[in-house]
């Protein structure tokens, strides 16, 4: 007895040890933004992303996209912004601990994050009754920013995204029969549904039928032989590239050969690594294109491919531009006040990112025109 | 006075910590019968949507609908339990984990009434609710020197100390009484049991819905505390989260679960500091319990050492 009640101590000294190496660590950090000197304007900013656990690919690129933006704006020595990153492990209760520690233990004067829609709807009314500015970069589906006054966004949500690649589409094609095919137990593709559904009423086109799918599944072929009988003119598919990539592949040796259009979650080079010349000609928008002729996306590019070895993706470059509107607002509002920073948050008209031209609208969405892609020779390029 | 060291950030730990307290307690009761069942994250979801879904489309009062969510959960234990529980050991906790799937592919589907995979958002706060009925009643949490969001956080806290105290309390009871004496007789030995005369079928039964239902609880109490539900909340990972509270903490003695509960819902946010690492060190942790206390941090030997040494050192 005596000897398993020494080992209990045993581990409860090593867990209390562990936490307070991790605190003697933090006391630096802590001390850092006291040295902030000149007329910079010092502003504690938090972060809540996925560092560890299911998701923190996203999370990974996010906060490289802060940090990287944070380096550049403190180098102009305008304002001067100090990060505290905070990990949600993608679960809500995480994340909204983080929100509650961000706001009242760290009082930072805005946050960026947290990652998924399902930690926004969970975090946002909590910052938003504290009056604390929130700014989602990489929450996409439906009735974000109209949790509150203080909720914004700077990611296009799919409601923007998959209008614009369908009405470009029909277009080009003439559509007029489409079958829909969606994830149903995933808040992003189901809203990315919900949004093929409106527009598809709303050009008139007929839909042949509507099949669904689960995350993690990997048979596709018995909606994909229904869809092959009704022979549609084409088939808008709300899907994440793990599972539209396997979807492409399937359907084309089936010999569907109507094309593919998405939304968003498509759009990224894995679906061409995971169905090669499948993936010719599958049509997506997003407002994130890297071959984009412009100075500001190049030099982005160019940076952030040195600092991290990678090239950047959407969710770093929405992080990057993310924070650069941060900075931008905080210039205007002159200090670190989070209702002065909420204010001049929502003025920002017309601003010039690495995304193209940004505003919010009265309801503290996106304005902006994405760009829509289709793939060619096995590499996303500009859909005329 | 002033309340100004009141963090919302510690009473928001605190009360997941409560929360978790309960989910705790639901799984050692069906273990105090020897029965294991992984559907704990199923009736918690029953007792989360049917408590959100009446008081966002039925208008019912929090209180009454986070009463009805748990009575829900509570008798759908007992409809799962009766033919369920014919199963023993590893069977049983199949079936049950495959129950709580089951239930979560019918909340993605049923879009009507649940929204399917985007959830049900907008969902009342006890907190927010509180604090609007404490103004609308002329008085405002300045005159107690509390800021608003502080008085949020705490009237929740509040509320869910209370409930797992008299939780506690209950389950205390119980387990000294007649019912406890028979889960015990039977999780010893079913077959001793049932020969000595006790009717095993009703009391792993009533074990089993005792579980489901203090579940459903914690499910409702986590929806108006969290304002958000979607089915991603009740997958198989918070069932085998609500076990290690049990393995972890120990699983034969009441407080067990309860540390259990508590210590893996502070650890990660004590570990907060070294960001990178804080699931490398739960992991390691977890694994050092496993190896020097496979039966728990807390078993009955340490908690009746702790309470006969007590009086000793106190005189």
């Amino acid at each position: 007895m005596s000897r398993s009640f020494r080992l209990t101590c045993l581990i409860s000294i090593l867990a209390f040890a562990l936490v307070f190496m991790g605190a003697a660590k933090d006391t630096p950090k802590a001390a850092a933004p006291a040295k902030a000197k000149g007329p910079a304007i010092p502003a504690k900013i938090g972060v809540i992303s996925i560092i560890t656990g299911q998701g923190s690919g996203y999370g990974e690129a996010i906060t490289n996209g802060f940090k990287l933006a944070r380096d550049e704006i403190n180098a102009k020595k305008e304002v001067n912004i100090e990060l505290v990153v905070m990990d949600s492990s993608g679960k809500q209760e995480q994340a909204l601990a983080a929100a509650q520690k961000l706001i009242n233990s760290d009082r930072v004067a805005a946050i960026l994050g947290p990652t998924l829609s399902t930690e926004m709807k969970v975090v946002a009314p909590e910052a938003n009754a504290s009056g604390v500015p929130i700014m989602g970069t990489s929450t996409t589906a439906a009735g974000i920013t109209q949790i509150g006054k203080y909720v914004f966004r700077n990611s296009l949500p799919e409601s923007l995204a998959i209008p614009a690649s369908v009405k470009k589409a029909v277009k080009k094609y003439s559509i007029k029969k489409v079958a829909l095919f969606y994830g149903n137990d995933d808040v992003f593709t189901k809203s990315g549904y919900d949004t093929m559904k409106k527009v598809a009423a709303e050009l008139h086109l007929t839909v042949v039928t509507t099949e669904t799918f689960q995350k993690g599944q990997s048979d596709y072929k018995a909606q994909l032989t229904k869809i092959k009988n009704l022979s549609p003119d084409a088939v808008f598919c709300s899907a994440l590239y793990e599972e539209g990539g396997v979807i492409l592949s399937q359907a084309r040796k089936m010999g569907i050969k109507a094309p593919f259009v998405g939304g968003n979650g498509f759009n990224s080079p894995k679906v061409i690594e995971i169905a090669k010349e499948a993936a010719e000609g599958l049509i997506v928008a997003t407002p994130w294109y890297p071959e984009r002729h412009d100075p500001k996306v190049k030099a982005f590019v160019a940076r952030y491919s040195k600092a991290y070895g990678k090239k950047p993706d959407q969710f770093a470059a929405q992080a990057y531009d993310a924070l650069y509107i941060m900075a931008e607002a905080l210039k205007k509002a002159g200090k670190a006040d989070r209702k002065m920073l909420r204010d001049a948050l929502a003025e920002v008209r017309n601003f010039n990112g690495v995304l193209g031209k940004f505003s919010f609208d009265a309801e503290r969405d996106v304005v902006m025109d994405p760009v829509v892609l289709i793939i060619k020779g096995g590499k996303f390029q500009m859909f005329q | 006075m002033s309340f100004e060291w009141l963090n919302p950030y510690h009473l928001q730990v605190g009360s997941f910590i409560l929360i978790n307290i309960l989910l705790g307690i639901s799984i050692y009761v069906t273990l105090a019968t020897g029965q294991l069942s992984l559907g704990n994250a199923g009736f918690m979801s029953i007792g989360a949507y049917a408590s959100a879904i009446l008081t966002t489309q039925h208008g019912f009062s929090i209180p009454s609908a986070i009463v009805i969510g748990s009575l829900l959960a509570g008798v759908s234990g007992i409809l799962v339990g009766i033919p369920a529980l014919r199963l023993r050991g590893v069977y049983l906790a199949i079936a049950t984990l495959g129950f709580g799937e089951v239930l979560r592919v019918v909340f993605i589907n049923w879009e009507s009434l649940t929204g399917g995979a985007v959830g049900i958002a907008a969902i009342p706060q006890m907190g927010r609710e509180i604090l609007a009925a404490v103004e609308a009643a002329g008085f405002s949490p300045e005159d107690w020197g509390l800021r608003n969001n502080q008085f949020i956080s705490l009237s929740i806290f509040l509320i869910l100390a209370a409930v797992v105290v008299l939780a506690i309390l209950f389950f205390l009871r119980l387990l000294s009484s007649r019912v406890g004496r028979a889960y015990t007789a039977i999780r010893m030995d079913e077959t001793a049991a049932e020969t000595s005369g006790i009717d095993t079928t009703y009391y792993k039964v009533l074990a089993f819905s005792q579980g489901a239902l203090l579940s459903g609880l914690a499910g409702a109490l986590f929806a108006h505390a969290t304002s958000y539900i979607s089915p991603a909340d009740f997958t198989y990972h918070r069932a085998v989260e609500i076990l290690v509270f049990a393995v972890f903490g120990g699983s034969e003695a009441l407080f067990g679960p309860v540390f259990g509960a508590t210590l893996l819902t502070l650890l990660p946010e004590l570990l907060r500091a070294i960001s990178d690492y804080r699931y490398i060190v739960y992991g390691i942790l977890v694994v050092l319990t496993m190896v020097f206390r496979p039966q728990g941090l807390i078993d009955p030997a340490l908690v009746a050492m702790l309470t006969r040494e007590k009086p000793a050192g106190g005189s």
